[in-house]
């Protein structure tokens, strides 16, 4: 279990978790847009709500709702944990 | 005037334009249920109003979303409806302040008013309004609240009408360090309107979250979507499946005799008698019972369009479909699909991936649609008469199998490069309007008994003909001297590696089967009810044991087509 204050990916936390946005590393242009504008901004506060039966993909909360998301691209998310 | 309803997907815009027209469009509690523009009039007035694909930003994404985006910067509406989740103010307020930045009249409606207590959340509009610079209306769509607020000022008369600009950064060479930047600044001013104008209260666990404790349970989940599949094919294929097999077999057959009875008594003369009996109602009926049929496997679909739980089946199996070279997002065109085909077909945009997109386009039909359902119950009647609906519901699972060695073929061989992303808003569990569903299973139903009523009605008519007459035109001779007997004798020879052996009858229901599924049952009807003795009967049926599955999993109709 990660820890208050360390760095990490978004793919590693547990359920229950809180974190901070750091930085987006993302390399398909479109699929960063898209992150962005759904609201997954730095500095954004994220948790982890759910996650699929089968361990992927994982159900964050952000901004008040819940976005699916699969675990090879929240591995290229890097936030700091908060909670 | 030229209105249009834009916001993000899932907002209930499609629910406001049905409440705004009186319309019946589809809705869905998934996000991407819209995918075409729609175009209505607004009850009472001559404005007209255009249903738009959800869009979270007005940056060019996919191509439903450059339908949105067009339609603000180059059709010119008049004045733009921004439907606003209001449980869900942050992100949709992004959308909201890009569209004010493009010199529309912006009027923003924050939907689903009527959950914010629920939600523990209170909204002060007067505030909003003055830090968006816009007018801002509550409204619940399902609800039919704040409606006529809303038609006021879309009323209200324009100011002046501005040039439509678009920013720079929404452009199409845009740099993405630039928009970041943007969008950031964005946000930053969306979190002060939202600490402004929100106010929230400690709220109990949602019943989204305890419904999702079990129904996405790590050992629960996959039994519960397994029972719930089956049950759905079960109902309505399986037991009121062979209900309807013997419905077609004896009241169809009673009230044919009837009518018959009817038209001597009125005189009519032996061949009329015959059409309307042999030719029209054995068709016609045969077909038409299984509409009992068809609402259940409607309504089942259509309840788990609205729930919320489609989105909850895609994310289940997202993994399995993963190494399959689909995405989670590909079940919601098979489930559809089940219904009919075609809707399934175009709900396949909601996949962002091409290569995923495409294979889901081509194994879609596979599933049996409703079409074929009245094959399948008939067929399976006849050979497993026992354990008809445990035979019949089975075949969906059949389906399933041939669609994923399909999909691993294609994966090995095609389609090889699949990326893999997959982000999807994961919905609340909402309670669907009765009345839509009502209306939505109506007007399925209604589509297909007008296929039963014209093209169906008028392939009985020539089937009938074809069996009754001989080549040279006599009426009333033996069923083997028939037409149709002849053509179908003459090239039974191809299908004869399908069919098993040489039948003309079997030939000739499989060839319309081609045009529309409904059509095999229709004339395996007429032509069992001309065929003097029962053994001439069975014998078709038997010859059709493997075209069953033939017709079942592969036969795509001309209307898929
Ligand atoms: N509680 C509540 N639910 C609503 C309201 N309006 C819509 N819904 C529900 O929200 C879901 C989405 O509605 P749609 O009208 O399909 O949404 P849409 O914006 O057209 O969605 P897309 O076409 O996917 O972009 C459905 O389950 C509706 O029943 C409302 O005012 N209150
Ligand atoms: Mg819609």
């Amino acid at each position: 279990m990660k820890t208050i204050g360390e760095i990490c990916s978004l793919s590693e936390l547990k359920i229950g978790q809180t974190a901070v946005v750091k930085s987006i590393n993302i390399t398909n242009k479109n699929v960063k847009r898209h992150l962005l504008d759904m609201g997954l901004t730095k500095g954004t506060k994220v948790s982890i709500k759910k996650i699929a039966p089968m361990g992927d993909p994982i159900d964050i909360l952000l901004r008040g709702y819940e976005l699916a998301i699969r675990k090879a691209d929240l591995k290229q998310i890097e936030v700091e944990v908060i909670q | 005037m030229k209105v249009g309803l834009v916001g993000n997907q899932n907002s209930g815009k499609t629910t406001l334009f049905n409440c705004l027209t009186g319309m019946n469009a589809k809705i869905g509690n998934w996000p991407g249920v819209t995918i075409e523009k729609k175009v209505g009039t607004i009850k009472g007035t001559k404005h007209e109003i255009t249903d738009l694909p959800g869009i979270y930003s007005l940056s060019p994404y996919s191509a439903e979303e450059e339908v949105s985006r067009n339609f603000v910067f180059n059709e010119n509406p008049d004045v733009i409806i921004n439907i606003v989740d209001a449980t869900c103010l942050e992100r949709s307020l992004f959308l909201t302040t890009q569209l004010l930045e493009s010199n529309c009249k912006v009027i923003v409606a924050l939907n689903m008013a009527d959950k914010l207590e629920e939600k523990g959340l209170s909204i002060d509009e007067k505030k909003m309004e003055e830090m968006l610079g816009a007018k801002v209306i509550k409204i619940s769509a399902l609800k039919e609240i704040g409606i006529e607020e809303l038609i006021k000022e879309i009323n209200k008369p324009l100011k002046s009408k501005q040039n439509k600009v678009i920013p720079q950064y929404l452009s199409k060479d845009y740099e993405l360090e630039k928009y970041e930047e943007i969008v950031n600044q964005k946000y930053s001013f969306i979190s002060k309107v939202v600490e402004n104008c929100i106010k929230k209260k400690i709220k109990p666990e949602a019943i989204s979250d305890k419904l999702d404790k079990i129904l996405l349970n790590r050992w629960l989940a996959f039994p519960i979507f397994i029972i719930i599949m089956f049950l759905i094919y079960y109902l309505s294929v399986g037991i009121v499946g062979s209900f309807t097999v013997d419905l077609v077999g004896d009241s169809i057959g009673s009230f044919g005799e009837y009518i018959g009875k009817l038209m001597q008594n009125l005189g009519a003369s032996e061949w009329v008698n015959s059409l309307v009996v042999d030719g029209i109602i054995a068709g016609v009926g045969a077909v038409l019972g299984f509409v009992p049929q068809l609402i259940i496997l409607f309504t089942c679909i259509s309840l788990l369009e609205t729930t919320g739980y489609m989105s909850r089946i895609s994310l289940l199996l997202d993994k399995i479909f993963r190494k399959i070279g689909l995405s989670g997002k590909s079940l919601i065109p098979f489930i559809v699909g089940s219904g009919c085909s075609v809707p399934g077909i175009m709900g396949t945009r909601i996949i962002e991936n091409e290569d995923e997109r495409k294979m889901t386009t081509i194994l879609t039909p596979f599933i049996p649609c409703s079409a074929k359902l009245p094959i399948i119950a008939l067929f399976a009647g006849y050979f497993f008469p026992n354990s008809s609906g445990i035979a019949s519901s089975s075949l969906y699972f059949f389906a399933i199998v041939v669609i994923i060695i399909s999909a691993l073929i294609m994966k090995k061989f095609v389609f090889k490069h699949t990326s893999n992303t997959y982000i999807s808003e994961l919905p609340e569990y909402k309670l669907p309007s009765a009345k839509y569903i009502l209306k939505d299973v109506f007007d399925k139903v209604m589509a297909f008994i007008k296929r039963a009523g014209t093209t169906i009605l008028l392939c009985s008519i020539i089937v009938w003909f074809l069996l009754s007459f001989s080549f040279k035109m006599e009426y009333g001779v033996d069923i083997e001297e028939s037409i149709l007997a002849g053509i179908g004798t003459k090239i039974s020879w191809a299908f004869k590696p399908i069919l098993g052996e040489n039948s003309w009858e079997a030939t000739v229901s499989a060839l319309q089967g081609l045009v529309a599924k409904e059509q095999v049952v229709s004339s395996m009807a007429v032509i069992n009810g001309l065929a003097e003795d029962a053994s001439q009967g069975s014998q078709i049926f038997a010859s059709e044991r493997s075209i069953w599955f033939l017709h079942s999993i592969i036969s795509i109709c001309f209307y898929g087509i």
